[in-house]
């Protein structure tokens, strides 16, 4: 049965649209991420308002900023694509800013009292330190992601959702089964791996 | 990357006048003046709260002072540019700071590094200090932090001050936290090494006895203000006022040495001071780094053996403890401190044993004759 599903919904192919789906949103959205987070920390009376909007975002729920972005953007992989990232900033740019912030004080004074400039602390320090909480917002994206991607499927994005769109229209249990199952396969894989990275990451860079 | 410039090869003075630093309603530091002359070191001893610390920090300008000024020879401090300031005064700090995310290399090398020096120098300079503070570099070059006990984490810190040759090291009670024992082994290599390098130094602390063996002179704050400032003969002799008095009044239970015996002078062991003469050198050098020790009384079922040192551990690779083993004299507890103090001289002993069946103390040379000034 899951062979037969796997042949006939081609879901090879559509895991790979998925995922590259996902990897594309990811990068965009860590680069956005990070540098909103770094931002953020300069300038920090900004922080509550961006935060705070970030998080009016992440309030819409998925189906209807999908919906309120084919408009803007029409149907397919732009709107899915747009709407994952915009869905993800939120834990990056959060995780970033909170890590560049709340480095332990000792650390900041020491480096200050060596003769680092606040530059020099913000890359040698800072940053570092700052990698673990970096990697859990990534973590946060990275499920946030492969869910809004899935329900691109609905707007005819291709990837992994269009085969549940088809066990639902055909009220086949088989389809969207394995379908639904390989897609939380791939999320706790990707998670893992997340995480994993992230173990590594507290080793290395933990305070 | 500029190469900053040394500021100063030498510090003939800095010069404190008139300095008021007040946090709100709180004067921090109040109205203080005082000199510190080329090469030499100065105490700043208080009672916490008492505006040491704050002082210390106008120096380097982690406080900005609100009245008064700061001359380094001759010029304001606030003329300087502030990180190349900084870089030519050490700091060391009791918290020590070194960064978890670098190796002991990348710590010490830091500053270097951000200054443009090649990777070779930098490799040099680092192994060079490493031998200054007793840490075998090819040992200890690629630890991270974590890996390190504090006693050696300090000395990392204290390379770390060093590694731009200043002139000027700040230090706050860089040996508050560690072990009694192990503070006054840090001292006495401390001594060693502000005697090899005639750096001026800013040093703060509660402790004493730490002053009055590390300062060449000690200046004494309470309340923010400075109640006097003077040499450690000085400040026995004429105190200033009952203040001073009474902190130097602690000591004179000390002078009388006749009356004294081993006991009273004695730093007490506990447990993990301990070890059995079949340890393997690396199970004891474990427990030593696990409870931030670095001296260990050797013994054979219940008897005493003598004592091992964690730097000799690191010297040679050989798992049989006994060949570390010191021999060290030793005192009954009610042996007259004079006796001790005669012997452990004449043996050209540092560190003596008291034991009662077992060991049940340290005596330290110099630790006896701070005591007995």
């Amino acid at each position: 049965m899951i062979l037969y599903v796997w042949k006939t919904q081609q879901l090879g192919i559509k895991t790979f649209e998925h995922l590259y789906m996902v990897f594309i949103t990811l990068i965009i959205v860590i680069i956005i991420g990070i540098s909103i987070g770094i931002f953020l920390y300069k300038r920090q009376n900004l922080s509550n308002i961006i935060l705070n909007f970030l998080n009016a975002i992440e309030s819409v729920p998925e189906l209807a900023l999908l919906v309120i972005l084919i408009p803007l953007f029409g149907i397919g992989v732009k709107p899915t694509l747009v709407a994952s990232v915009l869905y993800s900033i939120l834990p990056i740019a959060r995780n970033t800013y909170v890590g560049l912030t709340n480095v332990d004080f000792q650390y900041i004074e020491i480096a200050r009292a060596i003769g680092l400039s606040d530059k020099e602390i913000l890359w040698k320090v800072r940053i570092p330190l700052a990698l673990p909480l970096l990697a859990a917002g990534i973590r946060i994206a990275i499920v946030f992601t492969m869910g809004v991607v899935t329900l691109g499927g609905l707007i005819a994005a291709g990837g992994l959702g269009g085969p549940i769109q088809t066990g639902i229209h055909l009220y086949d249990k088989n389809i969207i089964m394995v379908t639904g199952l390989w897609i939380g396969i791939l999320a706790v894989l990707l998670d893992s791996m997340g995480n994993f990275f992230e173990i590594l990451l507290r080793k290395r860079y933990g305070q | 990357m500029a190469i900053s410039k040394k500021l100063f090869n030498k510090i003939d003075c800095v010069k404190i006048e008139k300095v008021t630093k007040k946090y709100g309603h709180t004067i921090a530091v109040n109205q203080v003046s005082l000199e510190v002359c080329g090469g030499e070191l100065l105490i700043l001893l208080g009672p916490s709260g008492c505006g040491k610390t704050t002082l210390l920090r106008t120096i380097n300008r982690l406080v900005e002072i609100d009245e008064g000024r700061i001359l380094i020879n001759g010029k304001d401090n606030r003329d300087f540019n502030l990180v190349i300031l900084r870089k030519n005064i050490g700091y060391v700090i009791q918290q020590i700071g070194l960064f978890p995310h670098m190796t002991v290399r990348e710590n010490i090398g830091l500053v270097p590094k951000l200054e443009g020096w090649s990777e070779a120098q930098i490799t040099q300079k680092v192994k060079e200090l490493l031998e200054i503070v007793s840490l075998p570099p090819e040992k200890f070059i690629n630890r991270r932090p974590k890996e390190l006990s504090g006693g050696q984490q300090q000395r990392v810190g204290l390379a770390r001050a060093m590694v731009m040759d200043p002139s000027l090291l700040l230090m706050d009670e860089p040996f508050g936290a560690l072990d009694p024992i192990l503070r006054k082994q840090l001292q006495e290599e401390f001594i060693k090494i502000k005697e090899r390098l005639n750096r001026t130094i800013i040093f703060v602390t509660h402790d004493i006895e730490e002053a009055f063996r590390l300062g060449d002179r000690i200046a004494i704050l309470k309340e923010g203000k400075l109640i006097q400032l003077a040499k450690k003969n000085e400040l026995l002799v004429n105190p200033a006022d009952d203040f001073i008095a009474d902190i130097v009044d602690s000591k004179k239970k000390f002078k009388h040495l006749e009356n004294l015996t081993t006991s009273d002078i004695m730093i007490p062991l506990d447990k993990k001071y301990f070890f059995t003469s079949d340890s393997l050198t690396d199970s004891v050098i474990e427990g030593m780094v696990r409870e931030d020790i670095e001296l260990g009384i050797v013994m054979q079922k219940e008897k005493f053996l003598g004592y091992v040192k964690l730097q000799d551990l690191y010297q040679k690779n050989d798992k049989n403890l006994k060949h570390f083993i010191k021999q060290s004299l030793v005192f009954k507890p009610l042996d007259s401190i004079a006796l001790a103090l005669s012997m452990m001289k004449e043996k050209n002993e540092f560190i003596a044993v008291v034991v009662e069946e077992k060991p049940i103390g340290i005596l330290l040379a110099n630790e006896i004759l701070s005591r007995l000034i």
